[in-house]
């Protein structure tokens, strides 16, 4: 049971534990099936990194969240424009509005606008509610809330303590959650290492007959 | 035949009577839950079938059909497989062929009663959790924990020094799942309400389907692809991060189910992340087992047993795809609370894991009668109307959740939905029905095995001897 670290990407070991691993492989049928000393094929290998890869990056809070209010501030001071109050249609006012928003907006709130339509009910609706919040009468700045439908309502979350005395109520985009799996995902992974490496190197295959 | 051997002498009780009792157990309850599933689904495509009595509305009937699977069905079949693959592994016999029988007694006993409470509306009313907890209690210490005594005890006299792989996930999971019934019952014990409730609710469900009913699944096809190919497991090492990696990954928080649920954004994070690692496993299993059939690839097409376990590990692929990436922030938003979720449990359930227990209890079933299947043609039939069936159910579902999506998203009017749904819940029933019939169908056929089935001699395996019918 010794192990062995001379060469530990090699087998974890000894000769001898390997011979006796082999020699249980090759004599002992469990209900007549026996296994196979085969590697994980390397674009296995190579899927699992990417599947570890690809678990953070998809799974940050960014991709799917509420859109935040502060988004939609231009869409509100446009609102009660001489142009947009000359349109018939509720339709061709959104268009309006959406339009000219995006292009003032820098690339990151352009994302935001084009994952978040809003329709021109809900506009009416949100737009006394952002008013509100930008005359100082809300406690926190207008990215701390979500718009949920028609109405907005404080984030969920609970960041760092601010300057101005409140805590921060914006959509982290990495968390405690993350920290726990990075070293969750490691410790698996040295784990894993250690038990297949204290068997023999899979280039000694038992002889299964 | 079952009242006698339970008041028999243990030695006195062929070997394999569990195994037997167990089988046709399953495959009745696979029938019932497959009918009451096409009842049900009946109901959603034709809105006035069977209306005006309350103990037939849909409200009713849907847990019925939903545990007559999962404790009937998969289960039963779980616990088949164990009877006969556990010793069979270790080159032992069975520990206890009473406590076998016993258990599969109050197996039916314990779930009959709970299916008939709940059908008269007497539940918990938390989803997959829905028996109230003295029943969950039942299948706590009357059910699970005298089977996890035989495994465990049969696992512990084995007459090998290795244990194989399918006992490391039989005994494990039998072992975590008593944990997880345990555990769910604590809204009704402690009067726990609203998100807590919520949270441990889906805590159950989600550790029930990943702790129990796949992992399970997957470790009877360590056994049947191997024993029916010939071949050795392709690798003991994959097994190791197969199994590792379930224990680290599958038994993580859960509230990836709950995204839209006000439960702290980081434990979404955690288990958000450990929810798409949830295809570390899912590559490992099916990767061991495909690599496996290297060499006897005809068998898919020419053997049944083989035909069903494959396609189970096939079904694997996307069941993980899916289910790792739809409860991300990203897709879940679109996806929660439409028929895609309800597709994507038919695909874990009727899917993966119906296939690969199917293909056991078909194997063991034969090895234990020691009778080769009444008849092919059959068999065939009863895989063609279950694939064609479940595949038509799973497409139709899909496509009913993506328009339901549409609609929640973009605030289209709920009845113009439900109008839009509507051929897919025709479909839905057409396709649910087509599995029922096939199930009738098998439990025909495995009655005449039992009766008329030609005799395997000592020493031979079932699927070693030509087909009569």
């Amino acid at each position: 049971m010794a192990f062995k670290m001379d060469q530990p990407l090699y087998s974890l070991s000894d000769e001898a534990e390997q011979k006796e691993i082999l020699a249980l492989w090759e004599k002992e049928k469990h209900g007549g099936l026996s296994e196979g000393n085969n590697r994980i094929p390397f674009p296995i290998t190579f899927l699992l990194g990417l599947i570890i890869l690809t678990a953070f990056m998809i799974t940050m809070p960014i991709w799917g969240q509420r859109p935040t209010a502060d988004i939609y501030v231009d869409y509100v001071a446009l609102m009660d424009s001489a142009e947009v109050q000359s349109m018939a249609t509720p339709e061709e006012k959104m268009n309006y509005i959406a339009k000219t928003a995006y292009a003032k907006a820098d690339a990151r709130r352009q994302g935001a606008l084009e994952r978040h339509p809003l329709a021109w009910d809900d506009l009416l609706n949100i737009a006394p509610q952002i008013k509100e919040i930008q005359s100082g009468k809300g406690k926190y700045p207008l990215d701390n809330y979500n718009v949920l439908g028609d109405r907005i309502a404080l984030a969920n979350f609970e960041g760092n303590f601010t300057e101005g005395g409140y805590r921060e109520r914006k959509q982290p985009w990495w968390d405690l959650g993350y920290t726990i799996d990075v070293f969750y995902v490691s410790y698996f992974l040295i784990t894993m290492v250690i038990v297949i490496k204290r068997l023999p190197h899979f280039s000694r295959k038992p002889n299964l007959g | 035949m079952l009242m006698k051997y339970l008041f028999a002498k243990n030695d006195e009780i062929p070997a394999g009577s569990a195994t037997i009792f167990f089988g046709f157990s399953s495959i009745f309850w696979f029938v019932v839950g497959t009918g009451l599933g096409s009842f049900n689904a009946a109901k959603l495509a034709f809105p006035d079938w069977v209306t005006g009595t309350e103990l037939f509305a849909f409200g009713h009937m849907r847990q019925v059909h939903v545990l007559a699977v999962i404790i009937g069905w998969i289960s039963m079949a779980f616990g088949m497989t164990m009877m006969y693959m556990t010793p069979a592994l270790g080159n032992t016999k069975l520990w206890s062929e009473k406590l076998g029988l016993w258990t599969v007694f109050l197996w039916n006993i314990g779930l009959s009663l709970g299916l008939l409470l709940l059908w008269m509306g007497i539940t918990s009313g938390r989803e997959y959790n829905d028996l109230i907890w003295p029943i969950d209690l039942v299948v706590i210490f009357g059910v699970l924990l005298p089977l996890g005594i035989n495994v465990w005890m049969t696992i512990a006299h084995r007459k090998t020094q290795g244990i194989y792989i399918t006992n490391w996930f039989f005994g494990a999971c039998i072992f975590m799942v008593m944990i997880v019934f345990l555990v769910g019952q604590s809204p009704e014990l402690f009067n726990l309400t609203g998100l807590t409730e919520a949270y441990l609710t889906f805590w159950f469900a989600h550790n029930v389907l990943g702790l129990w009913i796949t992992p399970v699944a997957a470790a009877i096809a360590y056994y049947t692809i191997p024993k029916l190919t010939g071949n050795p497991l392709y690798s003991h090492r994959i097994g190791h991060l197969h199994f590792w990696a379930i224990i680290v990954f599958y038994s993580t928080p859960a509230s990836h189910h709950l995204m839209s649920a006000p439960l702290p954004e980081w434990l979404k994070s955690f288990a958000s992340v450990e929810g798409v690692l949830i295809l570390i496993p899912a590559v490992a299993f099916v990767a061991n087992i495909l690599l496996t059939m290297k060499g006897k690839w005809t068998m898919f097409v020419e053997n049944v047993e083989t035909k069903f376990s494959i396609t189970g590990v096939l079904l694997a692929i996307p069941l993980n795809m899916q289910g790792g990436f739809q409860q991300t922030r990203a897709i879940n938003w679109y996806v929660h609370g439409t028929g895609w979720i309800v597709a994507h449990a038919h695909l874990a359930l009727l899917g993966m894991s119906s296939f690969l227990e199917a293909a056991a209890v078909y194997f063991g079933l034969q090895q234990m009668l020691r009778r080769k299947l009444y008849s092919l043609t059959l068999a065939n039939l009863h895989y063609w109307f279950f694939i064609v069936g479940f595949c038509i159910y799973w497409i139709s579902m899909t496509i009913a959740g993506l328009i339901q999506g549409a609609g929640k998203i973009y605030e289209v009017p709920y009845i113009d939905v439900v109008v839009a749904e509507h051929p897919y819940m025709i479909a839905r029933w057409v396709g649910g029905t087509m599995v029922f019939t096939g199930n009738v169908v098998w439990l025909f056929n495995m009655w005449m095995t039992a009766r008329e089935g030609t005799l395997v001699p000592e020493g031979r395996y079932a699927h070693e001897l030509a087909y009569e019918r």
